[in-house]
């Protein structure tokens, strides 16, 4: 089949999927949405107001067509205003989006490309005391909670020794760079363990494989096996680890933003989140659903592209 | 060799983007404060919170503020020329409005020049306070008090379009700068709705300019103007250049009079930037403050010990700094209500007991560290009604001949060792401090055989809960919207239970009484002694256990000049002053 078709037909897959991601939402939000009113209108709020606003809100409309307007909103990304803030939520969205993907692209990027190296390395060497001091040091960095991390982090380096912003956010190449280094250091020290340590066990599998062997006794040196044999067949779960995580790294790192003053997505879902402010909180989960079967399609596709054994079907 | 260049290359390349932040030069005045929350957007009639309330009286002005160098609290006149000429019935306010102010330069206006501010402008902003479809967050402050004004509401509630022109008999414009308010019934406490961000000025044709987006162009009169509104971490304004003839007073009350002295008659405001940074999370805004970056913070809880010894003076390494402290009781009240509609809290003696029996000392200790005053009763101190001396007979603190006589009420209420009650249910916000206060109001009922399970719950869910009467026992906290012991008073009164401000029911005709009759009079010593005759019945009669009144804390740098802690922030920045060459060499110093 050729891959275009293929991947329309996956896109098309698509619809059902999210009709189906929208009716849990809607069910969610129908049953535990606590009344908007209290939310909006504050502690001064009168009966005849909390009538009003039920109405501007469309809550009295049928349920079905408040299921419609969710649907709706997943294809056209128009989520209407924040209860809170009252500011246009795709807006607020767009606007959090450039923070968090500033912060979250890099940091990614290198704790991936990091992860990958290290994983090869002892990999090549496994077995020696460099594999094991690298295990060791894998799970004393995820044994360490990353709100340590953040607080030491910030208390040391950006106020003791002063190399980097305490926190804060600038707009703009490259005026942001000196706000998100220290996060995306913290960010890369917090999924170097667990990534070096995934990465690795789907080298060593790879390792023993026969063809590594075969291509050893035809006298490749190990630094081309590991290189282009290995790795290239590691490709599958590693794609898979990588693409899954994207949609993610777009709603921006909770705790990070929080403590850094990056105006990202987190943030955003952060403030939603403690004000119940559901039409934010509902777009947020609409989003990510969007993103997530997206960026599955995405890694089918690229199965086929670096493994030829894959079948479009 | 060129692999082993690349390295330090690139951590050269690395260290030198470290250094291209904008930093700030120390040749302009700029103010830096800091904000704990978002702040939601710039339209005065959604300035429900305080952050909220705060940036947007940066801009906008209303006709009253409060004097910045008075305690007790004063009014003063804003935008007004003086404070308004009252009827001998209390019934209609004129006020007479400053000429020359102009609005702020924007597009919105012809040729892009602010215009000056008339008095229909205010018709027009209360008006729209009071629109039925914008569902204004203030109009709690005007309901019911303006003739005409409800009238108008309804009627328009049902109009597809609201007519802003059909005239409102309570609100009128005599003339371009003479603006009558007639109330429907004497109302004293309606001025201070006049200093609220709510009833600020705005100009009709840039809210119809930008429509929906009004709330992101803020165009007011005030000392500071904000081009655009982005939610962000940062807010910076600028310092209005056409801000009208608007000058530092001279007159304050006795602590305050060196400030007054020094910068009296001087043009406000006295700097040229104010950047308001938002820092949700403590560490950061304390380690930013010890830097320099913020030039006041209220001190966080964690940092408490740090920063204050035990007996209540700053730090040495922080005086040694130029750092100075300030303290001073906030306009509040923490409680634990009862839900009086249910009949077992009718029995009043169970009340006083459970009273008695939580020791608020400890609880000071354990929640605010050390540094609130135990409540006596509802009104906090620094306002009429708050009865210095007063000692209230049931409040408790964990002596030993205190909880024998919790015991000995509880069995004269009928239920001894607590046998025949059930457990109550007590909620509370869902912080990991509230859950704390929940835990230890929890032990001390113990103490005396009462049970009560702890429940947490969102804000909103909390709110939902007491209004739709699911509460047995909650803990709350209510903080002035205005300096008047009526706004806490008016917690207890009957009539205004929930959906009012009344949450918990309390219902006694005696203090119902003294209230209807205190809330129509001026503010006299007659008034003052009506308010403490309520003080005392709501502390023996405990319709609530009482907690504390909280005091702010703050920490500033030497450079700042002129800050007073005030529970009414809103449109304080422009009485701020930095001393640019005191800040050089404190810099050093941080």
């Amino acid at each position: 089949m050729n891959i275009y078709v293929y991947t329309l037909r996956r896109l098309l897959y698509v619809i059902p999927v999210i009709l189906g991601v929208c009716a849990i939402i809607f069910l969610i939000f129908n049953v535990v949405a606590p009344d908007p009113a209290l939310i909006i209108l504050g502690k001064h709020a009168t009966t005849e107001q909390i009538v009003e606003i039920r109405e501007q809100l469309g809550l009295n409309l049928p349920l079905w067509q408040q299921y419609l307007d969710i649907v709706k909103s997943a294809f056209t990304f128009d989520f209407g205003r924040s209860w809170s803030t009252k500011q246009e939520i795709i807006e607020m969205i767009k606007a959090g989006a450039v923070p968090s993907a500033t912060l979250s692209f890099p940091a990614f990027f290198l704790s991936t490309i990091l992860g990958i190296t290290i994983a090869l390395l002892v990999a090549f060497y496994r077995g020696s005391w460099f594999d094991k001091i690298t295990v060791v040091g894998c799970v004393t960095l995820m044994s360490v909670s990353s709100l340590a991390y953040i607080l030491f982090g910030q208390w040391f380096f950006a106020y003791k020794l002063g190399w980097f912003e305490i926190s804060g956010y600038e707009y703009g190449f490259p005026y942001f760079i000196p706000y998100i280094l220290l996060p995306a250091i913290i960010w890369v020290m917090l999924s170097v363990g667990p990534d070096v340590r995934f990465y690795r066990t789907i080298m060593l599998d790879e390792i023993y494989q026969d063809y590594v062997r075969t291509a050893r006794s035809k006298g490749l040196s190990e630094k081309l096996i590991l290189f282009k044999h290995v790795l290239k067949n590691a490709m599958i779960p590693i794609i898979t680890n990588v693409v899954i995580q994207i949609p993610f790294l777009i709603l921006g790192a909770l705790l990070l933003e929080s403590f850094f003053s990056i105006p990202g997505l987190g943030s955003i879902t952060l403030n939603a989140i403690n004000s119940s402010d559901f039409p934010v909180i509902r777009a947020m989960t609409v989003l990510s659903a969007v993103a997530y079967i997206i960026f599955s399609v995405i890694t089918d596709v690229l199965y086929t592209l670096v493994d030829p054994r894959v079948r479009l079907s | 060799m060129k692999k082993l260049m690349l390295l330090p290359v690139l951590m050269a390349a690395l260290f030198s983007l470290v250094s291209c932040t904008k930093k700030e030069a120390l040749n302009e005045k700029v103010l830096n404060l800091v904000v704990g929350s978002e702040v939601k957007g710039m339209d005065p009639i959604y300035a429900n919170d305080m952050y909220s309330s705060n940036e947007t009286a940066r801009v906008y002005e209303s006709l009253l503020e409060y004097h910045y160098l008075k305690r007790p609290y004063q009014l003063s006149p804003n935008l007004a020329e003086a404070m308004p000429e009252v009827s001998a019935d209390g019934l209609t306010y004129t006020f007479k409005i400053r000429k020359g102010v102009l609005f702020h330069d924007d597009k919105a206006f012809n040729g892009g020049k602010g215009r000056e501010l008339v008095a229909q402008d205010f018709v027009y902003s209360i008006k729209r306070l009071a629109d039925p479809k914008l569902q204004g967050l203030g109009w709690w402050t005007i309901d019911g008090k303006i003739k005409g004004l409800n009238e108008w509401r309804d009627n328009n509630s049902k109009a597809e379009k609201v007519n802003y022109d059909e005239e409102v008999e309570g609100m009128k414009a005599l003339d371009s700068h003479t603006i009558q308010f007639t109330l429907v019934k004497p109302f004293p406490q309606f001025l201070y709705s006049l200093a609220m961000t709510f009833t600020a000025a705005v100009a009709k044709e840039v809210v119809e300019f930008y429509g929906n987006e009004f709330l992101n162009h803020p165009v007011g009169t005030g000392p500071f103007v904000l081009p655009e509104f982005k939610q962000s971490n940062r807010i910076e304004y600028a310092k209005n250049p056409n801000f009208r003839q608007k000058t530092f007073p001279c007159d304050a009350s006795e602590d305050m009079e060196a400030i007054a002295k020094e910068y009296c008659g001087k043009q406000l405001p006295l700097v040229e930037k104010v950047i308001v940074n938002i820092i949700k999370e403590d560490q950061p805004r304390w380690l930013n403050f010890q830097k320099g970056n913020l030039d006041f913070i209220s001190i966080p809880k964690d940092n408490f010990d740090a920063a204050v010894t035990p007996t209540n003076e700053l730090a040495s390494d922080l005086s040694k700094k130029g750092i100075d402290l300030l303290i001073q009781p906030s306009l509040d009240v923490t409680y634990t209500a009862f839900n009086h509609d249910l009949d077992v809290f009718k029995n009043k003696k169970l009340r006083q007991a459970m009273s008695l029996a939580y020791d608020v000392s400890t609880s000071n200790k354990l929640f605010y560290n050390n540094r609130a005053l135990p409540a006596q009763s509802v009104v906090p101190p620094g306002i009429a009604g708050n009865i210095k001396s007063y000692e209230n007979p049931y409040r408790g603190y964990g002596r030993a001949e205190q909880i024998e006589k919790a015991k000995k009420l509880l069995a004269e209420a009928g239920f001894p060792e607590g046998k025949g009650l059930k457990e109550f249910t007590y909620d509370c916000p869902s912080s990991t401090v509230s859950r704390q206060i929940g835990e230890y109001f929890k032990q001390q009922m113990a103490q005396i055989g009462i049970k009560i399970s702890v429940v947490q719950n969102t804000w909103p869910e909390l709110q939902k809960k007491i209004d739709k009467r699911q509460v047995e026992l909650w803990g709350i906290a209510w903080g002035a919207d205005y300096p008047d012991a009526e706004n806490f008073l008016q917690l207890l009164y009957g009539p205004n239970r929930v959906p009012g401000a009344n949450g918990s029911g309390y219902d006694n005709p005696d203090f119902n009484r003294l209230y209807a009759s205190s809330a129509i009079m001026q503010d006299t010593p007659e008034r003052t002694a009506l308010y403490e005759k309520m003080v005392r019945m709501a502390a023996e009669e405990v319709p609530w256990i009482y907690g504390v009144h909280r005091q702010s804390y703050v920490l500033k740098h030497s450079w700042l000049k002129n800050y007073v802690i005030t529970d009414f922030d809103a449109g304080t920045a422009q009485y701020l002053d930095v001393d640019l060459e005191l800040k050089k060499t404190a810099l050093e110093k941080l």
